[in-house]
């Protein structure tokens, strides 16, 4: 995880878009709240844009 | 039977494509027994007005190595795609971005200050840049505009094969050659490679898939008979297609992926970033540190042929 996210960074990917959790099936309140979290987070950075590639990207 | 019309093509390269079609030697006749070659500006004086004035399908194969970085090669390409019936990316550059599509990873400023400014060996006091036009008393000046994404010839034009390598093996060359004498070239689409990964082609013994360090090719004497990722280097035959005959395995370097994503694989880097997380020996936050400190570059390693032709295509700006 920690590889693709240096990997990830190069490429110019906000760090947050990505996310790793182990939930075990009887922890649903807490399944609930990271997805709402996840959610939360990518809507606060916004669609992501294969259009952000310069002029011709 | 008349003879195949032949044209040779180089954009974003180094030239080494064109030096590979020359090493399969006295094989060279053949090719000419077969084919006259129409247009090929490393070795031949045909001008662009010459392929304008053909007409379109005029040339039968058109073997094109190079990436699209500029103006004038994206136009090259569609002007050489209307003149060809079969258009082939030869070498990674046309077919993954190859090296040039590192530039990805900056924008077209950063290139150019980098090339033009920053670089230690230029003397560019006065900070000049090449502009697209310039006005001198003659008139005006035009150059072609440099491009601030990298593509591959398929993101530019209708590809019928790829031929893969950096620069294609002789062995690959005199495939195409031969099947182009007997007519018996693959369905269109086809990588004229190998359809297994270059670990499946590898003599070395495999025995235990366990690292805990990172070897830069620089660190370390490999031992020739193992597996080169279970001696710790970044070797990229897991993601890779083979074909290549092993070239660099049995020169004891590992593979740099030159040939790009294997049958099946959609992201050559993403799969080898999972290859090497898998192996890895961490058992606390303390060795996955390490192992992303001694992981130099990992995007640059992972996608250092490929990144033109992977799924983000190049960094976000």
């Amino acid at each position: 995880m920690a590889l693709l996210k240096n990997t990830l960074a190069q490429l110019g990917v906000e760090e947050d878009r990505v996310r790793l959790e182990w939930v075990s099936a009887s922890e649903g309140e807490r399944f609930a709240s990271i997805v709402n979290e996840m959610t939360e987070k990518v809507r606060e950075l916004g669609p992501f844009s294969r259009d952000d590639g310069g002029e011709n990207g | 039977m008349a003879k195949l019309k032949l044209g040779l093509y180089w954009a974003a390269s180094c030239g080494g494509c064109d030096v590979a079609v020359l090493d399969i030697n006295e094989k060279i006749l053949d090719v000419a027994q077969l084919a006259d070659i129409v247009f090929w500006p490393i070795a031949m004086d045909f001008k662009y007005h010459h392929v304008r004035a053909m007409e379109d399908g005029a040339i039968d194969v058109c073997l094109f190595n190079g990436a699209i970085r500029s103006s004038e090669q994206e136009d090259i390409a569609r002007l050489l795609r209307a003149k060809s019936k079969t258009m082939v990316a030869f070498g990674s550059c046309a077919c993954f971005g190859g090296i040039p599509a590192l530039a990805n990873f900056a924008s077209r400023d950063e290139v150019m200050r980098r090339a033009y400014i920053e670089a230690p060996s230029n003397d560019n006091s006065g900070a000049t840049l090449p502009q697209v036009r310039t006005t001198v008393p003659e008139g005006e000046l035009e150059l072609p505009e440099l491009y601030d994404t990298v593509l591959t010839l398929a993101q530019v034009v209708d590809v019928e094969y790829f031929v893969p390598g950096c620069p294609p093996p002789v062995d690959l060359i005199l495939k195409v050659v031969d099947a182009l004498a007997t007519n018996s070239l693959p369905p269109p689409g086809a990588v004229i490679a190998s359809e297994k990964t270059l670990c499946d082609e590898c003599e070395r013994k495999k025995e235990n898939k366990k690292i805990s360090r990172i070897y830069r090719p620089h660190e370390i004497i490999p031992d020739p008979e193992r597996c080169l990722l279970e001696q710790g280097i970044i070797c990229c035959g897991p993601a890779t297609r083979g074909g290549c005959g092993a070239l660099c395995i049995k020169a004891n370097m590992p593979c740099r992926g030159c040939f790009g994503p294997p049958p099946g694989v959609a992201d050559q880097g993403a799969k080898l970033v999972a290859a090497v997380a898998s192996i890895y020996q961490a058992r606390d936050g303390e060795d996955i540190a390490r192992m992303v400190s001694e992981m130099v570059d990992p995007a640059g390693t992972f996608y250092r042929f490929g990144l033109a032709n992977s799924m983000l295509r190049r960094k976000r700006l």
